[in-house]
This record gives C-alpha cells, structure tokens and sequence, in this order.
C-alpha cells in the first residue's frame, strides 16, 4: 500500500552508478583509440526489476509496478566476426602475394636485365667475339681474336655460375624463413598458438563467472589476425569461450582448447606468407627451382651447340648454370676443322648461333620472371586495396570515434547530474518529513 | 557507404591512398631518370623479350658491318692488285707484238726478255699481297705466300675459300685462289698454259729468237690468260658490289631496329614528364589534406 521511504535514494543510485560505468567505458574506449586490435566497449543498460506495490490504489486494491531505475547489464564489445572471417581470408591472401612479390623482385633484380650488365649482352658479345675470331683465323689480329673468344666465353659462363649462386641463395633464405617461422620451441607460430591457448583458458574461466572478458577476446583477435598473415586459418568456437584453429593444410587443428599441435607439416597449398615461401623455395616442384633448371637448359643448349662445333676440344665444359666453364684455350679453339690457317668455316658457324636457341630461351626465361613479378605484385595491389577496404569496414563497426565518445560523455555526464538532483531532491522530500513533520 | 567513420580509419586509408600515390610517384620518377619505360622485366615482361631480341639483332648487325668492312677490305686489296697484274700483262703483250714483228735485233729481244722476266717477279709479288697478314690469294691457307720468288712457280697456296658472314646464314667468299690465273709454272716439266707458263715461254722464246712462236702460240696463250685475269677482276668486283649492297641493307636494318627498341623500351619524355606533375600535384594535394582532416575532432570544439 505504502512505497518505502528510501527507495527513491537506491534509484538515484543506480542512475548514478549506471552512468559512472558508462563514463568509465567511454574513459576506457577513448583511452584505447589507438591500440591495435581494440574493439570499442559499451555498457549494456536495463531496466532494474521493478518493485511490485500490493493494493497500491485505495479506490480499486490493484497492485502497480514502480520502477527501480537501471542496471548495469554487461560490458560488451562491439565486433562483427563475419569481418574478422572476411578480413582474415584477405589477409592470408595478400600476404601470401607480398611475399611472392618480394622474393621474385629480388630474384628479377639479381637479373639485371634489360641493361648493358645481363646476360643477353655477354652473349651478344660472345658471339661478336667469334665473328671477329672468323674475320682473322691467322694473321696479326690472330691471337687478340682467340684471347677474345676466351674472355668473353668466360665472362658468359661466370655470369651463369653468379646467376644459379644467387637463386640457390634465394631458394635457401627464403627456406630459412620458413625454418624461422615455423620453429619450435621460439617460433611466431609456436609462440601464438601458445598464447591463444593461455587466452582460451582465461577466457573460459571468465565467462564461467560469468564475465566478459572483452578485452582478453581483443588480444586473442589480434593473435588470430597475425597468425592469418602466415597462413590461412579457420576459426571455430567450441562453445565454452575456447576457440579451435586450424592452419594452413596442417593435418590436426593447431589450436584446440588449451592444446597446441605444433610441429605440424605445410605444403604451399597452405596459403599465407608460409605457403608462399614452401611454394618458391621448395628444392623440387618450387618456383625458384623451375628458374634454376630454366637456367640450366640455356647453360646446356649454348654449352651443346658451341661444343659440337668445336669438334677436337670442347670450348665449355659442364652442363649447367652452376657448372658450365670454359674448358678451352686461345691455343684450342678451332677457327675451322680443316688445317688451313685461313679456314673460318667453323667460328662462321658458331657466330651464326646468335639469336639462335640459347639466347631465345634465355629471353623467354626473363619474359617468364618478369610477367611472373608482374602478376604477384598486380594481386599484391589488388589484395592490399581488398584488405583496406575490409579493415575499414571493421573499423567502422569496431574503431572509437572520439566524436561518438565526446558525445557520449557528454550525455552520461548530464545523467550522472541528472540522477543526482534525484537524490537531492529526495533528501530534500525527506528533509520536510523528518524536520517540518516532528513537532 | 558505413555509418560510422573512426579516427583511425580515416588515418589508416590516407595513409594507403598516400602510399598508392608514392608509388606510382616512384615509378614514374623511375622511368623519368632512366628514359626508359621497361627497367625491370616486370614493368613489360612481352617488351622486355622484344627487348632483349632486338638489341641481339642490333649486336649481329654490327657484326655484320664489321664483317662487311673487314671483307671490303679484302676485295679492295685484290681489285687493286689484280688491277696492277693487269698493266703489266699488257706491257708484256706490247713487247710480244714488237718483238714478233721481226725488226728487233737479238739484243733487243734479250733486253725485252730480262723485262718481262722482271714484270714476272712483280706479278708474282702482286699475287703475294695480304691484308691483316693474311694472304688473300692462297685460298684457305692464308699464313702461306703463293709463289715463293725466284725461279720457282710452284703455286704454294691452298684451295678453298675464307668467307665473311654477312647476314644470318648468309656468307660470301672474300679469298681467291690465284693458281686458276697464274698456275705453277713450268716447275712439273710441261706447262700448264696458265699465265706464268705462258709468261716463262715468252721469255725462253726471245732468248731463243724464236719470233713465229711469239708471233702465234705466246700471243694466243697471253690473250687467252688476260682474259681469264679480266674475269677474275670482274669476279672480285662483282663481291666488292655485293658487300657494298649489304652494307647499305645493314645500315637500314640498323636503323629500323633502333627505332624499334627505342618505341619498346624508352619512354616518351613528354608524356612521362606530364605524368608526373600530375602525379605530384595529386600526391601535395593528399598530403595536405591527410595533414588536415586527420587533426580535427568535437574535442575542438567543446568548452573546458
């Protein structure tokens, strides 16, 4: 029938407490505008259960609710997880491009082409060298021809030997990159599968009590994103506040609960920085092995059809890009197979070899590293351009606005104001009842 | 597009967009430096083949100017020799005429006959001319002479033909095998009725007095031998024309494949350099206004 007297004091309150909290969070989130992989907070408000007040009405006996202000549901953090699916997809992909991108520049840089340094001119000049070996087989121009046809044969040959040394050098770092990597104890993917267990666990624990743990959640978002760049990951919840990851084409998840299944084996169908890596460097199917064998068909194609020419003492020996050298000397070479001083008919037909298949293959080779450059770094810019624009979309749902929590400051701070004239309102009401009222 | 826009987005996209526009700053200033619009395989992987291919060619075609030089030379060097052999056949052939005429004295014909014996030193020393050191008349074996000097005719030389290559597959024979003209002699015993057999005759024949031989067979010999000396010199002229044609159709392909590459691989100045200033004003206007947009916020604007 009657309300208790100090029930109007407990929902000025909660009004104050409601906004206090609200004011923390917007303290909080700007506080946190800048931190990576931090998702803005709010607090969730509701209604206190109201009060019921029994035959409230002297006229009808109805009962009536009278409300008890707000409460402070929960903390929660505002994220979108289809963007973190999204944004993760993205981000294995770019990163997978970048890398390919990176170690195929390095591999086109090393080339040199087209300048007055790469191969295609010391071939060209090879073969000059032989046309004026043609033009003075004897005479006094004689042996400066011959040393000629040795210097620039050698220059050729120690180009290749330079060129496969620094693929098999690329092939090898980007193969200890991977080892890095991958390493275990100490390596990234290790240490962030450890850390996403620990997280998992804390986070479990937390919700139990019945918390939300947001910022926890952020940090192993964060985790999740980084592991994403080096190889693809689907992420499943388990329900409990645990998450199970699997990674790249690796066998068993390597996140479940707080277990963590590393080592694991990756091929470059993994996707991401590490499947790129596997898909160049591997020393059998990979990209920098297939320049390397391309290499070697031009050693052996030029090394083949000079020496077939040469028919007393091969000119180069080996037969690959690491291999080839020259075998001969200015005493050796053989302007022609007749003993006539004057017979050019064989370095005729050795400078006819010009443009012929070592060099067509050589340049096909070059076309072949460049379109290949060309390409990873076209979907490199197309996948940076795809990861913004989701990164965006996530800071648009995720990101502070410190306008949004100017404002909202603003408007918990009046509340705060507001509830407690309430209070002092009340005590004012309670004033007239005790002191007016006595005697 | 989203409702919500956050500070960091906004920082985040214009840092993006102003690296998108450094980069293409970058390449553009690249290509600005280097005049050139492929400078790595990448930025054209078809050009760069074709780059490769051409400046190839243009290596070849250089080479084949040389070779047509060095061939030139060859030819002129012969020319100008069998030019010479040429007088002096037909300073021999006067002194056949008016030695068979019968009014010169035995003295006479001794003296004639010690001058064509001369003429044959000097024909043979014309038919020892080289260039480069190498003899041009003694087929392949070019570090041989083809007649010692001397009585000896034995031609010395070897057969075949040094060529120059002038064009893919393409060579021409620069050398001449001399012993076709001159022969070797009377050295086997009998002649061979080249020109150095007719030439010794000649000479026995006026030591001999023998004035109706010189009359008939030396004069029918000499003839016959000048007019295969005529066809060599027309044969070496004929190369001469040929290495002067292929001179003139390298020097075409040169051109036209420079002009080729260039159209591949440089770039086009006043393009490029527009490009830039473009590509510079945008990248100024971006930056002034990321420097702008991303500093202001409600916090301006609140009292206290």
């Amino acid at each position: 029938m009657s309300i208790p007297s100090f029930t109007g004091l407990q929902t000025a309150l909660r009004g104050l407490t409601a906004a206090q909290a609200a004011i923390d969070t917007t303290g909080h989130n700007i506080a946190n505008a800048n931190t990576p992989g931090y998702s803005r907070q709010q607090a969730v408000l509701t209604e206190s259960d109201p009060m019921t007040l029994t035959t409230l009405s002297n006229t009808t006996g109805a009962s009536s609710m009278l409300g008890t202000g707000v409460s402070v549901d929960d903390i929660s953090r505002v994220r979108d997880q289809f963007l973190d699916i999204q944004y993760r997809a993205q981000n294995s992909a770019t990163s997978n491009s970048s890398t390919k991108s990176t170690i195929l520049n390095q591999v086109q840089a090393g080339l040199d082409e087209p300048t007055a340094n790469g191969l295609s001119t010391q071939l060209q000049a090879f073969w000059s060298s032989w046309n004026a070996l043609a033009n003075a087989p004897s005479g006094t121009s004689s042996t400066a021809a011959r040393q000629g046809v040795i210097e620039a044969g050698t220059t050729v040959a120690n180009t290749l030997n330079a060129l496969d040394q620094q693929l098999a050098t690329q092939q090898s770092q980007a193969q200890q990159q991977y080892q890095t990597l991958t390493a275990s104890p100490n390596g990234e993917v290790e240490s962030d599968a450890q850390q996403i267990a620990q997280l998992n666990q804390q986070i479990s624990q937390q919700q139990q009590a019945g918390v939300s743990p947001n910022d926890l959640m952020d940090q192993r978002d964060q985790l999740l994103d980084n592991l994403s760049s080096l190889a693809n990951i689907s992420v499943t919840d388990q329900g409990n506040g645990m998450v199970q990851v699997s990674f790249g084409d690796a066998a068993t998840p390597l996140v479940s609960g707080t277990t963590v299944n590393w080592p694991q084996t990756l091929t470059s169908a993994a996707g991401g920085q590490l499947g790129a890596l596997q898909s160049l460097s591997d020393p059998a199917t990979g990209q920098i092995q297939a320049y390397r064998n391309a290499l070697d068909s031009v050693a052996n194609q030029l090394a083949t059809s000079v020496n077939s020419l040469q028919p007393s003492s091969p000119f180069f020996s080996g037969a690959t890009a690491g291999t080839i050298a020259v075998s001969a000397t200015a005493g050796t070479i053989q302007a022609t197979a007749t003993s006539s001083a004057g017979g050019n008919e064989l370095a005729l037909q050795i400078a006819g070899l010009a443009g012929g298949a070592a060099d067509q293959s050589y340049a096909t080779f070059v076309a072949g590293v460049g379109s290949d450059v060309q390409s990873a770094s076209n979907s490199q810019q197309t996948g940076q351009s795809l990861l913004t624009a989701i990164n965006g979309q996530r800071q648009s749902v995720s990101g502070v606005s410190l306008d949004e929590e100017m404002t909202n400051l603003i408007t918990y701070q009046r509340a705060y104001q507001a509830s407690a004239r309430v209070m002092n309102t009340i005590d004012t009401t309670l004033d007239t009842l005790i002191n007016q009222v006595a005697n | 597009m989203i409702g919500r826009i956050t500070t960091q987005m906004t920082s985040s996209m214009t840092i993006a967009d102003l690296q998108q526009s450094l980069d293409r700053l970058d390449t553009t200033q690249q290509q600005l430096s280097s005049g050139k619009k492929i400078n790595q395989p990448s930025d054209d992987p078809y050009g760069t083949s074709q780059a490769i291919n051409l400046s190839g060619q243009l290596s070849s075609l250089n080479d084949y100017a040389n070779n047509v030089s060095d061939g030139t030379a060859w030819t002129q060097q012969a020319t100008t020799s069998l030019s010479d052999m040429d007088n002096m056949v037909q300073r021999v052939r006067e002194l056949v005429v008016q030695a068979s005429n019968g009014t010169y004295t035995q003295s006479d014909l001794n003296a004639s006959a010690s001058e064509v014996s001369q003429l044959i030193d000097q024909i043979k020393q014309e038919a020892n001319a080289s260039y480069n050191g190498q003899y041009i008349f003694s087929g392949t074996s070019t570090d041989t002479a083809p007649y010692s000097t001397g009585s000896n005719d034995q031609y010395q030389g070897g057969s075949g033909t040094v060529s120059r290559l002038i064009g893919p597959n393409t060579t021409v024979p620069v050398s001449t095998d001399i012993s076709s003209l001159l022969g070797s002699g009377q050295s086997s015993g009998s002649g061979d009725g080249k020109l150095l057999d007719t030439l010794r005759s000649i000479v026995s024949d006026m030591q001999s007095g023998n004035t109706t031989s010189l009359g008939s067979t030396d004069l029918n010999n000499l003839d016959s031998n000048f007019s295969n000396l005529t066809q060599m010199e027309a044969n070496v002229g004929a190369t001469t024309d040929r290495l002067q044609l292929a001179s003139t159709r390298i020097q075409n392909l040169q051109t036209s494949d420079t002009s080729a590459l260039s159209n591949v691989q440089d770039a086009d100045m006043a393009q490029t350099a527009i490009n830039f200033s473009t590509e510079q004003a945008a990248y100024t206007a971006a930056l002034r206004a990321g420097a702008s947009i991303v500093q202001s916020s409600l916090l301006d604007f609140l009292n206290s």
